[in-house]
């Protein structure tokens, strides 16, 4: 909702600042989104005449103007075709600067000089569009400052209004918030009509078909009058708040709209067939054309206005073109009536029209003010059309609404608020936006019986007044206090912990948390090869997707990932280290809701260290992200681990990947990404995968096992080397360490593997450190040798080895 | 015997001055003191003495020996001074040298803020509740006092999952789901993903909200400008201006909107604030009744207070981060700077 300071100023008398009026609107609640001075700035763009236009010797569509500025004789050059000798113009003279920051220089067009620009309505700010220049009426000053001769210096507002407040969609409504911060009374228009020609029930007549969707409907007729151009005045206004003006009749309807709020339709009177009106639903399956030209798919569900045969407009939403106004109109019927909200917002969202008029019904117009609405344009025609107002109005008006009428008490205002309110303060409060309060003399509490305005439907509840008290008094002026509350627990699940402690250990491992989207195309399974069958092809479907990239919710992180990873390539970021840590959904047979699981995918590529004179460059591989694995299921006390190579997940390296099994579940998969998906994802390096299932390894975390003592006495270790076959894999070589159960064996630690020369083919040579401590004593040569001898033994019983 | 003494450790002390290894230092103690060195054949020749004399000698010789070692020990900590120094003359590295450093890792900036709000809030007694983020219209909506076909339903574009399945819109839903599982006095806070169907260079159609509610006995609108504006100034600073203004939400009444005096400018006006000196941060408001009734809370007993903020917004606001998008595109360029 736009408004102006000088518009405001028709109704209320008031004194504030421009930038006073912004804040105290903003504090009343009703948010100033923008505010713009007309013509701020602007005292150099000047009233002036053309002396002559003259077409530029080397530009056909340029015109060579000399200017009269009152003072001097200059020469333009402009683009524009509509302006002729003797028209008076505005002149943004050299070293003005026009909104949008543009400057005005002296300029050379096509070799001839120019000393200005002759200004548009757009490049001065006052509308949005505009064909070609402004011509200014006659009679004004030359050399003046063009804002000031047309009076056009004006502040503009641009009002963020919360859809409770339809009663601010209207000049006169914003105009009543003021007159309550000054308490100066409220000016509403008075209109005087000259009625003149017949009665109008004897010319016409309102049927209303079903009083619930349209509970009031008023007309009036007015005849003979002349289509044609709005007067200065009209088009200025309509202008100062974005409105472009069209004709006579239908500027003062949306004039009136503008400024009372009430939605106003004019009708060819002679164009409606029996000239009558009946508002009634539509049939189902009618087709009715709009004012746009657009033919609309009518349902039941519809109001339409109806003539003697058939739809004419789509209620309270838009006209029909067989009833438009046109040029050649001459008498007109002026509807003005109230339709219930909620029938309005159907029609206008299922057919997707929104129009000024359905923005006001669909969050409730007044219905009391309906009389008015018809008599400000009645009166408004009449100056600017001419013709003849029919005598009287039809208002029919079936089902009279009931008014509200609800009861507050001071103390439950000041008990919500926490600060005392006496009830005269309330009452004078609402009583300046226009409610009735009376003290309710059955009561001993002094309650107040309150009245609500029919242009305040919003208002049904005492906790609704309360607002409005609290608005009007001021929030500012509310105490601020901290709330006496009783001490409770919040302890949250447990579960939040864990994932905060997990994303610490992410972090402090290196890697960065990345956020995507959770919708994903459709499309991405297929990216990483899932099998037909896989459950995470069954995703939950976004119905109103923005695009289809974003059309299903993720069942798996691990494409979006890859993405990030891929675009990251792009950027040459080729060292990455990130996990992102969110819920995936997957449908749940049986259940409304899907489920939602938290899911840990990290990703790991390039070199172990960031470039330096000193540091590690080598690449990362398999068992760097092992190592972060160990980490996380050592913070979390999770044993029980195994590590299942083969094939896994189809994007994953057959051979260079595993599933982590836990106490027998499978939690998730660690491998090197499959050398197909890099491809798909147009990824040129290796990059190696974490895929976790988080409430699944979660649950298996473990208490901490309790403190183990320090032993006080020296240790001793042993090396072993030892030739295995290729074959024999680590896992089943700390499965045989293990079974020697010695409490002196305080770490068995594999510290050389290597193949190649020396050892035979199809052998490895492996080599274990054994460290020997004991909790009781300094151990002796033969104690330890004793044991290290059961495990060389137990190494060559069991797997084979030969010892080196 | 004194004469030989006393010749023994001049000639000693000259010697032991002229060292200049702790290696030929220990040739001269061998020499002088060692098992078959001056000082020994000196106490053997002792022999010769009379009994009267032989004690005199034997402390004079005593005295000598003394001093030649105390003079050695002495040499000796020179020389290792020496020595020493010359080793830190030697070994002396360019320290100005970059490190060794490892890749850091770095939370997303949502979780940073998300986390410097929720202990901001757990200071002040409140729990940390979640809830699912594909939601039925009913704890969307409904049960928040924003029935179908109402106006404010176009405030917040919704994906859809069916008819009455919903992609969350605002954090909200949790404020019922807490209620309708334990009776007041509840202080929670929900930090959450939601989703509104817009998308363009100031809108995202995911992002983060942080949803907080407290209700117990005889809380009021003062006590919900008390707790934001404790934890505004605890977030934004203890001298940033506050103010709470009039607005509407379907699930609060009386509602707030709570702007922040602009921290790029300090309230003279930009383009941050779109000059008006003021940021809006905060949705607010005391918990509406109709709320209660769909929890089944007595309103006449129980008053409370809610309040949501965008995560996005807090942290391009506390960070200085101009494009949205950012978030959501995980360069690490842009990543690791947090």
């Amino acid at each position: 909702m736009i408004v102006t300071y000088n518009w405001l100023k028709q109704y209320v008398d008031f004194d504030y600042s421009p930038e006073d009026l912004s804040h105290r609107l903003t504090m009343a609640g009703l948010e100033v989104d923008f505010m713009e001075k007309l013509g701020e700035g602007l005292d150099s763009v000047i009233v002036a005449r053309l002396i002559s236009v003259d077409s530029h010797p080397e530009a056909d569509r340029l015109t060579l103007c000399q200017v009269d500025t009152g003072s001097a004789t200059i020469q333009v050059v402009c683009g524009a075709t509509n302006h002729k000798a003797g028209d008076l113009i505005a002149l943004a003279q050299v070293g003005s600067v026009l909104p949008g920051d543009f400057k005005i220089k002296k300029s050379k067009i096509r070799g001839q000089e120019s000393f200005g620009m002759l200004c548009s309505e757009k490049e001065l700010g006052l509308t949005e569009e505009a064909d070609g220049i402004m011509i200014l009426p006659p009679g004004l000053q030359l050399g003046t400052p063009a804002f000031e001769a047309l009076s056009l210096k004006d502040v503009r507002y641009e009002l963020g209004l919360t859809p409770n407040r339809p009663d601010c969609l209207s000049v006169v409504g914003v105009a009543r918030e003021i007159s309550a911060m000054v308490a100066k009374p409220l000016n509403l228009p008075a209109p005087k009509i000259v009625e003149a020609g017949a009665p109008i029930d004897v010319e016409t007549s309102v049927t209303i078909v079903d009083p619930d969707l349209c509970p009031r409907y008023a007309a009036r007729l007015i005849k003979g009058v002349k289509i044609g151009p709005s007067p200065e005045w009209m088009v200025r206004r309509l202008e100062s708040v974005g409105m472009r003006s069209i004709n006579n009749v239908v500027d003062v309807t949306n004039f009136v709209l503008l400024e009372l709020g009430h939605p106003l339709h004019a009708f060819d009177y002679n164009l409606l067939r029996d000239r009558r009106i009946v508002v009634k639903s539509a049939a189902e399956g009618d087709v009715f054309t709009t004012l746009d030209s657009q033919p609309r798919q009518l349902g039941s569900s519809d109001l339409t206005i109806c003539d003697g045969e058939g739809p004419v407009a789509l209620a309270g939403i838009m006209g029909g073109e067989n009833s438009e106004i046109k040029p050649e109109t001459t008498d007109v019927l002026l509807e003005s009536a109230y339709f219930n909200p909620n029938t309005i917002r159907r029609t206008s969202k299922r057919l997707g029209i929104h129009t000024e008029s359905s923005h006001r019904f669909e969050r409730g117009a007044d219905v009391n003010m309906v009389p008015l609405a018809l008599d400000r344009a009645a009166e408004l025609i009449e100056q600017l059309a001419g013709g003849t107002v029919a005598t009287g109005r039809i208002d029919a008006y079936p089902r009279q609404m009931a008014k509200k009428t609800l009861t507050l008490t001071a103390l439950r205002t000041s008990e919500v608020l926490g600060m005392h309110i006496d009830a005269l303060d309330i009452k004078r409060h609402l009583c300046a936006i226009g409610f009735d309060v009376e003290f309710a003399h059955d009561r001993e509490d002094g309650a107040l019986n309150v009245t609500v305005p029919s242009f305040r439907p919003d208002v049904e509840r005492e906790i609704d007044l309360i607002e409005e008290v609290a608005r009007l008094n001021g929030y500012d002026n509310i105490p601020v206090t901290m709330p006496a509350s009783q001490l409770i627990c919040h302890q949250g699940p447990s579960h939040q912990q864990q994932v905060r402690r997990l994303r610490d250990y992410m972090v402090g491992a290196g890697f960065s948390e990345v956020i995507n989207y959770s919708f994903v195309s459709n499309g991405c399974w297929d990216r990483i090869s899932l099998h037909a069958d896989d459950a995470r092809r069954k995703t939950v479907r976004v119905l109103n997707p923005l695009t289809e990239d974003q059309a299903v919710m993720r069942t798996s992180l691990v494409p979006s990932v890859l993405d990030t990873i891929a675009r990251n390539l792009a950027y040459r970021n080729n060292d990455l280290q990130i996990f992102e840590l969110r819920p995936v959904f997957h449908s749940v047979d049986g259940s409304d809701l899907p489920a939602e699981n938290l899911r840990l995918t990290a990703a790991l590529c390039g070199h172990r260290a960031p470039e330096g004179w000193a540091h590690d460059r080598s690449d990362v591989d398999f068992y760097d992200f092992k190592g972060v694995m160990e980490g996380i299921l050592a913070q979390f006390n999770i044993t029980g681990v195994q590590w299942a190579g083969g094939e896994t997940e189809p994007f994953l390296h057959p051979g260079k990947s595993c599933e982590i099994r836990i106490q027998g579940k499978s939690v998730g998969t660690l491998g090197e990404v499959h050398p197909q998906t890099l491809e798909t994802f147009e990824i040129d390096q290796p990059v190696y995968l974490m895929d976790l299932d988080l409430a699944m390894l979660l649950a298996l975390a473990g208490e901490h096992p309790g403190f183990q003592p320090l032993s006080r006495y020296p240790d001793v270790y042993r090396d072993s080397a030892f030739l295995i076959d290729d074959e024999v894999n680590a896992a089943r070589v700390f499965e045989v360490l293990g079974g020697i159960k010695n409490k002196n064996v305080e770490e068995v630690v594999l510290f050389d593997l290597y193949r190649g020369k020396g050892v035979p083919e199809g052998k490895k040579s492996l080599a274990i450190r054994v460290r020997y401590r004991s909790l009781e004593k300094t151990l002796t040569d033969d104690e330890i040798q004793s044991v290290h001898g059961k495990i060389v033994r137990s190494l060559q019983k069991n797997l084979d080895a030969e010892i080196r | 015997m004194k004469e030989r003494l006393q010749a023994m450790l001049d000639t000693a002390r000259g010697a032991v001055s002229e060292v200049e290894s702790e290696k030929s230092l220990q040739d001269v103690r061998v020499h002088y003191l060692g098992k078959k060195g001056e000082m020994t054949s000196i106490m053997k020749s002792m022999g010769g003495l009379s009994p009267e004399e032989r004690p005199i000698v034997g402390a004079l010789a005593n005295q000598v020996k003394e001093e030649l070692e105390q003079l050695i020990e002495a040499r000796q900590g020179d020389i290792r001074q020496v020595e020493i120094a010359r080793r830190l003359k030697e070994e002396t590295i360019d320290v100005t040298l970059p490190g060794r450093r490892r890749f850091a890792g770095s939370k997303h900036p949502i979780t940073l803020v998300t986390e410097e709000i929720v202990e901001i809030f757990s200071s002040l007694g409140f729990g940390v509740a979640e809830g699912p983020e594909i939601e039925k219209d009913f704890y969307n909506f409904e049960a928040l006092n924003i029935p179908k076909d109402h106006p404010a339903r176009d405030m917040q574009d919704t994906f859809y999952v069916s008819d009455d399945i919903v992609l969350r819109t605002h954090t909200s839903p949790v404020q019922i789901r807490t209620m309708l599982n334990q009776p007041p006095p509840v202080r929670i806070i929900a930090p959450g993903t939601v989703y509104r169907r817009d998308s363009d260079i100031t809108h995202s159609p995911m992002f983060h909200q942080i949803e907080g509610f407290l209700v117990d006995h005889k809380i009021t609108f003062g006590d919900l400008k008390g707790i934001l504006t404790t934890f505004i100034n605890c977030f934004f600073g203890e001298n940033v201006g506050v103010r709470f203004r009039p607005s509407f939400f379907p699930f609060t009444e009386p509602s707030a909107e709570v702007d922040i005096q602009c921290v790029i400018c300090g309230g003279k006006g930009c383009r941050v604030c779109k000059n008006s000196g003021w940021l809006e941060i905060l949705g607010s408001g005391m918990i509406d009744p109709e709320v209660f009734k769909s929890v089944n809370y007595d309103p006449e007993v129980y008053s409370g207070f809610a309040f949501g903020m965008g995560l996005e917004r807090v942290a391009m606001l506390k960070y200085g981060v101009n494009d949205l998008r950012l978030f959501f595109e995980n360069d690490i360029r842009f990543l690791r700077q947090f």
